[in-house]
C-alpha cells in the first residue's frame, strides 16, 4: 500500500522545497544548482518514489490553483464564445467543458470546413457567427499549439445565444436565422437546436 | 459644407491606395487608414495562382478595390476588377504618395474633371491615383511636375472653383520661367 504524505503547506514562486540530494523536483518545482525551487503558488506534496526506480528519491510537486480546472478533451462538449470571425474560420474562447467552467484561458478555432455538416465549401462565416456569439461545439482535437480545433457541425451544436445589432439577446427562428425582440431584424447564424 | 475631416470607413467597391505592412501565408496585410487593417488575399490578381504570388515588400503602395466590409471582420480587397481583370489596380511605382482628407479624396474624384486637375493638365502630363482614404499618388517624368500638382492639390482645399483654377496658374507660371 502506498502512503502520499500530504503537507498542507502553501508556497509561493522561489521558496526552498528541498534539497537535490534528498528529492527529486517535479511539477511545479525546478531545480537550481543543488535546491528545489518552487515556481507555482500552491500547495507542496511529497510524493514516494516508485519501488523499481534506481532513483530512490521522492518527489516534490507543487499543486497550483489551476490543476483542478478542468480541460478540453477531444470529444468533450464546450461552450465558448466566439472573439473573431475570419473568411475561412472563427476563433472562440472556451469558457466551460460540460457543466464546469474552465479555470484557465483555452483558445479555440471553428474552421469553415467544421460549421455544419453539409456543403461544407459554400459556408460564409459571416452569415454563421457574429463576434460575442455564445456557442455549443464539441472538441475535434487538440489542434495546434495556439488553439483547440471546435465543430459545430451537428444539429445541437451552433449559437446557443447572440446580441444584435441592437444590443437585445436574440431569438431562434430557425436553424440559420435569430430575430431580435426590438427590432424584428433577423440576422443569420448557425443555430443550436436546443430541447428534445 | 463639405465632410472634409470624416474619417475613412471601407464601403464595398471603393477604391484606395493601400500600404502593405505585413504579408501572411495566405494573405498579405493592407493599411487603407480604415479602423481595422484589411486582408488582400494572395490569389487575386489576373491570372494569379499560387505559382506566380507577388512578393510585396512590407511599405509598398497599391492601388486595391474594397470586396467586403463585413462588421467584425477586416476588410476583404482584391488587385482585380468585378470580371477578374487587373485594369490598374496593383503596386504603384516611383511618383509620390501624400495624404489629404477624404472629401478632397471625394473632390479629385468627381466627374465631370475636378478644376484643379483640368487646369494643371493642360499645361503638365501627369499620372494621378486617388484613393477614397485620402491617399492620392502623383507621378511624372520630371520631379518639379510632380511637386507642383501635389501642392495645388493640397492648396485647393478650401477653395472655390474659380480661386482654384487662379491659384493653379499662378503655380503654372512660377516653372515656365
Amino acid at each position: 500500500m502506498k502512503d502520499t504524505e500530504v503537507t498542507a503547506e502553501l508556497v509561493t514562486p522561489g521558496d526552498v522545497l528541498g534539497n537535490a540530494t534528498e528529492l527529486k523536483a517535479g511539477k511545479g518545482a525546478y531545480l537550481n544548482d543543488t535546491t528545489i525551487y518552487a515556481s507555482l503558488t500552491g500547495t507542496r506534496r511529497i510524493l514516494p518514489p516508485l519501488p523499481e526506480s534506481l532513483d530512490q528519491r521522492a518527489t516534490v510537486e507543487v499543486t497550483g490553483h489551476k490543476a483542478h480546472g478542468p480541460v478540453p478533451e477531444p470529444g468533450s462538449l464546450v461552450i465558448a464564445r466566439v472573439t473573431k470571425v475570419m473568411a475561412r474560420m472563427a476563433a472562440a474562447d472556451i469558457l466551460c467543458v460540460g457543466p464546469k467552467a474552465v479555470c484557465e484561458k483555452f483558445a479555440g478555432i471553428i474552421r469553415q470546413q467544421d460549421v455544419r455538416a453539409t456543403e461544407i465549401d459554400k459556408v460564409d462565416m459571416h452569415l454563421s457567427f457574429r463576434p460575442g456569439d455564445i456557442v455549443r461545439a464539441l472538441v475535434l482535437s487538440l489542434g495546434d499549439a495556439r488553439a483547440y480545433y471546435l465543430s459545430t457541425a451537428k444539429n445541437e451544436l451552433g449559437v446557443v445565444s447572440a446580441e444584435s445589432a441592437a444590443g437585445e439577446t436574440m431569438v431562434p427562428i430557425s436553424w440559420t436565422e435569430m430575430q431580435c425582440p426590438l427590432s424584428s431584424q433577423t440576422e443569420p447564424r448557425k443555430v443550436a437546436k436546443v430541447g428534445s | 459644407m463639405e465632410q472634409c475631416y470624416l474619417p475613412y470607413i471601407p464601403r464595398p467597391d471603393d477604391h484606395v491606395l493601400g500600404i502593405v505592412v505585413d504579408s501572411r501565408s495566405d494573405n498579405f496585410w493592407v493599411d487603407i487608414k480604415g479602423p481595422q487593417i484589411a486582408l488582400l488575399p494572395n490569389l487575386v490578381f489576373e491570372g494569379g495562382t499560387r505559382r506566380n504570388i507577388p512578393k510585396f515588400e512590407v511599405g509598398t503602395l497599391l492601388y486595391v478595390r474594397v470586396v467586403k466590409t463585413n462588421t467584425g471582420m477586416n476588410p476583404d480587397l482584391s488587385c482585380t476588377d468585378a470580371s477578374g481583370k487587373a485594369a490598374a489596380f496593383g503596386p504603384l511605382r516611383d511618383g509620390f504618395m501624400f495624404e489629404t482628407s477624404t472629401g478632397l479624396s471625394r473632390m479629385l474624384l468627381s466627374s465631370p474633371t475636378c478644376p484643379v486637375l483640368e487646369a494643371l493638365g493642360k499645361k503638365l502630363s501627369f499620372e494621378i491615383a486617388t484613393g477614397l482614404n485620402g491617399r492620392v499618388w502623383v507621378n511624372a517624368a520630371a520631379p518639379r511636375s510632380v511637386i507642383i500638382v501635389a501642392n495645388a492639390i493640397m492648396n485647393s482645399k478650401s477653395l472655390s472653383g474659380t480661386q482654384k483654377r487662379i491659384m493653379v496658374e499662378k503655380l503654372l507660371a512660377k516653372i515656365s520661367d
